[in-house]
């Protein structure tokens, strides 16, 4: 292309707008028209509107310690099934069973035991297809009370009348020198994983061998004990017991003023949420979620700065000549010639997996191809007669690169910005997929790295592993497209050919 | 005799990219004490033999401890751990460029050796292996079907082509490596996921061959597929721009038959810049062989990367391999740059 070709030729100038075009117009209404007549500015500005939509979303509704606290505390995922498929799949595959959860404020019946006082938290479950569900837990929050500590029996009321004891939950006493009421699992709530209790265990194998004498062969293990709970013994297995269960919730209290906060139960299936869970439990779509605005972050500041950078030591280079261009020419050449990957995965792990280092290697590793553009640009307006005027009437160089040699180059420079962010988003996937990504932050590759780490590909949980990188993919290729549409904006002659 | 002189620049070139490459690497583990702990658990271990050594003649344990103790001083001015690290660089830079940067720490080779330099060359060919065979494909491909789309300019295939150039440049290698295992391995289980060979190995020579191939069909598909779209693209460019030049439109004028003037007239001239187009691929499908062989488990020199970043990090492994991937990258161009040379006779004169 003939890079010193004048901007008035270049950019389409709407003369009713800005009146006499000089070089240093560039008509923002023409550059936007030019832009959504094409194809690939239409596609890549409406996914650059919907990305920068959901980052919005992501910024004023996630809490602010997401990245750093919340996706990587196990705690905080643990009602939620593991490596879950998303709910979605059952569609078309019968054996899904739907997470239900329900948290209990209020208590059922109210009952009377000599002077105790009975509080029943009654939840029921439905237990529809011949699926089972993968775990039943409880979370006991804020228990206070006077006395004597109150007990929590924990039952569970099957259709065939079994009522199988799940758990003994004997809150802690008053330590010495406590005062009345005390106050338990208000900071940290109680969590009993009712599919993993040595009481859960027992009773519904005392159930089984009173209820259906020699229907099994074995006796019940922890391990199927999701199965026992909602199943009937069938010889070498179980097989799924329909109809309508209650979670009895009971705190004996020895104090009529004791109270307990909030009981949540949670019933958990294979399937949750819109893309599944991970082997923490975490719900990967708000991960997917919380992936747009970091995308952007990287893409933007990136393709900002080796911009910024890029077009500076060209413009410098091209119009001071002598040493200082020999010197930035020399170390552009070295610069471009380097493997970059390598030398990023080097500096990361030397340095430390921290996001502001891994922007600032990508930067210093991705400015030597504008620079060496820019230049070349430079050079041949440096002869042109704008520049020569200006110099005879004694402008200083600072003057005449920033006033009349930027405006000129500006327009391709924009361009070759929205260029280099898609290579941003790719080299931070490629570095978090090899383990060096910031652990403060998660990003799609960080989510892709820990479904292959933990195997996730070879047991097929797809859904862990397929959405990242479509985002990846989209994301990158949104900015491609922008970057091609820019092209047409500066280069008339591509005009034609989109 | 200007190619020389035009090579031995390029080589200067190149060989300063290596020289900027070293510093880099030993001044940014000087700076960040990184070659000060490695240094010192080389020394500890030699001490350790030392003492171990020494014990079995020395029974006096505080006379034990003062050789070891003058030992320690003198290992240290021998590895320069008494100087800055500053001015150890030369020494380093060597180390580094001879690969001798003592062990690893749990990394071995297949015979047990735990010496970095023996690892990472036991890795190198299976790396080789792997971005030659792709590198090959990719070119003739891209020759094949470049050249075929330049002849029509705006068909459908030209257009599809084009986008396929586009998405392939989104893609990343180790994505594609991941969907080509959930589909081929996991669901269809017509090849195998990972590895180089079967559990066990096959005996017989022709067949652990057969099997290394069955292994890399994936791997080499995968690199194949991201880089074969943009070198597409390029190869067409190329030749649709030398058709439009007027020696070609002489040579029509002349009446030269089309598969003449085709071979002679525009490969011959687009071949250069189609090499360029390769030059300009090869540092993509280098870090896309890291990822990839990470993906499949090819125990080749990419895959070495991710097993000292994860678990316990290994310093000394990683600086050898970023120094020979540079080394292989920067051999590598120089080829293309002897080859484009010959290709272009306008750049002997």
């Amino acid at each position: 292309m003939e890079l010193g070709t004048p901007l008035e030729q270049i950019v389409t100038v709407d003369e009713t707008d800005t009146g006499v075009p000089d070089a240093g117009t560039f008509s923002l209404r023409g550059a936007w028209r030019v832009l959504i007549s094409s194809w690939s500015g239409r596609v890549g500005l409406l996914m650059f509107a919907i990305m920068i939509g959901i980052s919005i979303y992501v910024l004023t509704t996630y809490p602010s310690d997401f990245g750093s606290q919340l996706w990587s505390s196990p705690k905080d995922w643990a009602d939620n099934p593991k490596t879950a498929a998303p709910k979605w799949t059952a569609l078309w595959d019968e054996n899904a069973v739907e997470t239900q959860t329900g948290t209990l404020h209020e208590p059922a019946t109210t009952g009377e035991r000599g002077p105790a006082a009975v509080y029943d938290y009654d939840w029921p479950i439905a237990q529809t297809s011949g699926a089972f569900p993968t775990f039943l837990s409880t979370t006991i929050e804020g228990v206070r009370f006077n006395g004597r500590a109150p007990v929590i029996v924990v039952t569970l009321l099957r259709p065939d009348g079994g009522e199988i004891r799940l758990a003994n939950l004997a809150v802690p006493a008053a330590r010495t020198g406590e005062d009345a009421p005390v106050e338990r699992y208000f900071d940290t709530p109680e969590r009993i994983l009712l599919t993993q209790s040595d009481t859960a265990q027992q009773s519904i194998q005392a159930w089984f061998d009173q209820t259906y004498p020699g229907d099994r062969d074995t006796p019940v293990t922890i391990a199927d004990l999701n199965k026992a709970l909602f199943g009937i013994p069938t010889g070498t297995g179980f097989s799924a017991l329909q109809g309508d269960y209650t979670l009895r919730v009971q705190m004996l209290a020895a104090d009529p003023d004791d109270s307990l906060q909030a009981v949540s139960n949670v019933y958990g299936g294979n399937v949750y949420g819109w893309m599944g869970t991970d082997s923490l439990g975490r719900n990967l779509w708000q991960g997917l979620l919380y992936g747009f605005p970091i995308a952007l972050l990287i893409a933007t500041v990136t393709a900002i700065l080796a911009t910024v950078l890029g077009a500076s030591l060209g413009i410098l280079s091209g119009y001071t000549g002598g040493l200082t261009d020999s010197v930035i020419q020399r170390a552009a050449d070295i610069v471009s010639n380097v493997p970059i990957l390598p030398l990023l995965i080097f500096l990361v792990f030397i340095i430390g997996p921290n996001l502001s280092v891994i922007l600032l290697v990508l930067v210093a590793f991705s400015w030597p191809g504008l620079t060496i553009l820019v230049r070349s640009m430079v050079l041949s307006l440096r002869s042109g007669q704008l520049v020569e005027a200006a110099q005879a009437m004694g402008a200083s160089r600072w003057r005449i690169m920033s006033r009349h040699v930027f405006p000129q180059v500006a327009p391709f420079i924009v361009a070759q910005m929205i260029f280099a962010a898609p290579a941003a988003i790719l080299a931070e996937a490629s570095l978090s997929f090899l383990g060096l990504g910031d652990p403060s932050i998660p990003t799609w590759g960080q989510m892709l790295e820990s479904g292959f780490r933990t195997g996730a590909l070879y047991v097929g949980y797809w859904w862990w592993v397929i959405p990242p990188g479509v985002l990846i993919i989209v994301t990158a290729l949104a900015f491609t497209l922008l970057a091609l549409a820019m092209e047409q904006v500066v280069d008339p002659r591509l005009r034609d050919q989109r | 005799m200007n190619i020389a002189r035009k090579l031995g620049l390029r080589a200067l070139t190149l060989f300063g990219v290596l020289v900027a490459v070293l510093v880099l690497l030993v001044v940014s583990l000087g700076a960040t004490g990184y070659s000060d702990k490695l240094l010192s658990a080389q020394l500890n271990e030699e001490l350790r033999g030392f003492r171990q050594a020494q014990a079995e003649t020395i029974r006096d344990p505080a006379q034990l401890e003062e050789a070891v103790a003058q030992r320690q001083t003198e290992l240290e001015a021998f590895y320069g751990l008494d100087e800055s690290w500053w001015s150890r660089m030369p020494s380093q830079i060597w180390n580094v460029l001879t690969l001798d940067l003592g062990d690893a720490r749990s990394l071995r080779t297949a015979d047990g050796s735990s010496k970095i330099s023996d690892i990472v060359l036991e890795r190198l060919p299976y790396t080789m292996l792997l971005l030659t065979t792709a590198s090959v494909i990719t070119a003739i491909i891209g020759l094949i079907v470049g050249v075929r789309m330049a002849t029509r300019v705006g068909s459908k295939l030209d257009r599809g082509v084009a986008y396929f150039a586009a998405i392939s440049f989104a893609v990343p290698a180790w994505w594609l490596g991941i969907l080509f295992i959930l589909i081929f391995a996991f669901r269809l289980e017509l090849l195998p996921a990972g590895g180089m060979y079967g559990v066990p190995p096959p005996e017989d020579r022709f067949d652990r061959w057969l099997d290394l191939a069955k292994h890399a069909i994936l791997p080499v598909s995968t690199l194949v597929l991201v880089s074969v779209g943009p070198y597409i693209y390029s190869v067409r460019t190329m030749t649709v721009t030398t058709a439009m030049e007027d020696h070609v439109q002489l040579a029509r004028a002349k009446g030269l038959s089309e598969g003449y003037i085709n071979r002679r007239h525009i490969l011959r001239v687009a071949a250069a810049p189609i090499v360029t187009g390769l030059i300009l691929g090869l540092a993509g499908s280098l870090g896309g062989s890291i990822l990839t062989e990470t993906v499949f488990n090819w125990r080749g020199m990419g895959r070495l990367y991710y097993d000292a970043i994860v678990g316990t990090p290994d310093e000394g492994v990683i600086v050898a391999l970023t120094f020979l991937f540079t080394l292989i990258y920067l051999l590598a161009r120089f080829l293309l740059d002897i080859l484009y040379v010959v290709l272009d006779p306008r750049v002997r004169y």
